[in-house]
């Protein structure tokens, strides 16, 4: 006789030791909030494309298209514009295809498979926003420094270029530290799981 | 709903493994209730319900449920006592019952998958397909975890 066969015995005559609760009870609690992983990844996920997408709602385009004008990047800026908005298209409908898959019927490693894919197309877009604001600001830097060639000597322009390069990546950096604090948290448990099941299949 | 309620020991049995305490036991059975509710239009009805609602909620244990970080005093399952159904009763089983569940939930949340299904007697092919691993490895992975079940029980 296998030792847990004594366990399994006392399992299946376990009665009724559960407050049981009843169908009134039980038409409530399912009429409540969900506090699901998914919900969250969905809503945060929501706010990064809505937060990220108001701030240059906020910024001064008046003054920046002079700037561009003087820089001779007034096409550049616009064809960039139309890119990024096409990229943002692009994960929206992503973020929400991936997010309509997730069904909670499917097998546990394919349901985990999927919320983990949602969460990587907005890290991709934050990532893809990030490259390109740094993009921007290395083609900025590097007319900058063209246009005023004349107004500082070689050493002031390498120190500008240079602290210009490292603020952009510091800011990126803490950007990417949040970004991990944030989803780390909410999906350290999954994560662990989901190793868990790769594991046999490896 | 008339389902449900009759087959609620299932969600409260997960509850019991995945949770420490009561409040977080309520927390859960409440996350379960939610998805079940929510997804029952796509119960087609092909499967036993109660086969069905193994899934959603082992699914929501394991994949969904985020532990809550509230520290509110609760009463902790040490003090509940387990009640056995048998017709000459002693409290062997009641004890047997109580260290079972203590030692489960020592386990990771997939061996503890593992373990209820299998005494909740599911065949391999049905575990397998709930997990989303092959029958094969299902059955190995079982093996290790009856394994580490019974060094826990059994540390000596």
């Amino acid at each position: 006789m296998d030792a847990l066969d004594k366990y399994k015995k006392a399992w299946n005559n376990q009665e009724n030791s559960f407050n049981r609760i009843s169908e009134n009870e039980i038409y409530k609690l399912a009429h409540s909030k969900s506090s699901s992983i998914v919900k969250w990844i969905f809503i945060i996920g929501i706010l990064e494309f809505v937060i990220l997408n108001s701030v240059f709602l906020f910024l001064d385009f008046d003054k920046a298209n002079q700037e561009y004008e003087k820089l001779g990047m007034t096409k550049f800026v616009k064809y960039s514009n139309v890119f990024s908005y096409i990229v943002l298209i692009y994960f929206l409908v992503q973020f929400y295809l991936n997010y309509r898959d997730i069904a909670i019927l499917d097998s546990t490693k394919s349901l985990m498979q999927k919320i983990i894919k949602t969460r990587k197309t907005v890290r991709n877009y934050v990532l893809f926003n990030l490259s390109f604001l740094l993009f921007i600001i290395v083609v900025m830097t590097v007319l900058s420094i063209r246009l005023n060639t004349n107004d500082f000597n070689e050493k002031q322009l390498w120190f500008f270029g240079i602290a210009m390069f490292f603020t952009a990546l510091i800011a990126m950096g803490l950007v990417w530290l949040f970004y991990q604090l944030l989803y780390g948290i909410l999906l350290k448990k999954l994560k662990r799981n989901y190793k868990e099941l790769s594991k046999l299949d490896a | 709903m008339n389902d449900f309620e009759k087959n609620q020991n299932i969600v409260h049995k997960i509850c019991r493994l995945y949770t420490t305490n009561q409040q977080a036991h309520k927390d859960l059975f409440q996350e379960i209730t939610v998805q079940l509710w929510k997804n029952y239009p796509k119960f087609r009805g092909d499967a036993k319900f109660s086969t069905w609602m193994y899934r959603v909620a082992l699914n929501t244990a394991i994949s969904l449920y985020r532990k809550s970080t509230r520290t509110i005093k609760t009463q902790d399952y040490s003090e509940v006592s387990f009640k056995i159904k048998t017709e000459d009763y002693d409290d062997t089983e009641e004890l047997q019952l109580a260290s079972l569940y203590k030692a489960i939930q020592k386990l990771n949340d997939i061996d503890k998958a593992l373990i209820f299904l299998y005494l909740e007697d599911k065949p391999y092919k049905e575990i397998a397909e709930t997990l989303g691993i092959s029958a094969v490895n299902a059955r190995v992975k079982m093996n290790r975890a009856k394994e580490k079940l019974k060094a826990i029980l059994n540390p000596y």
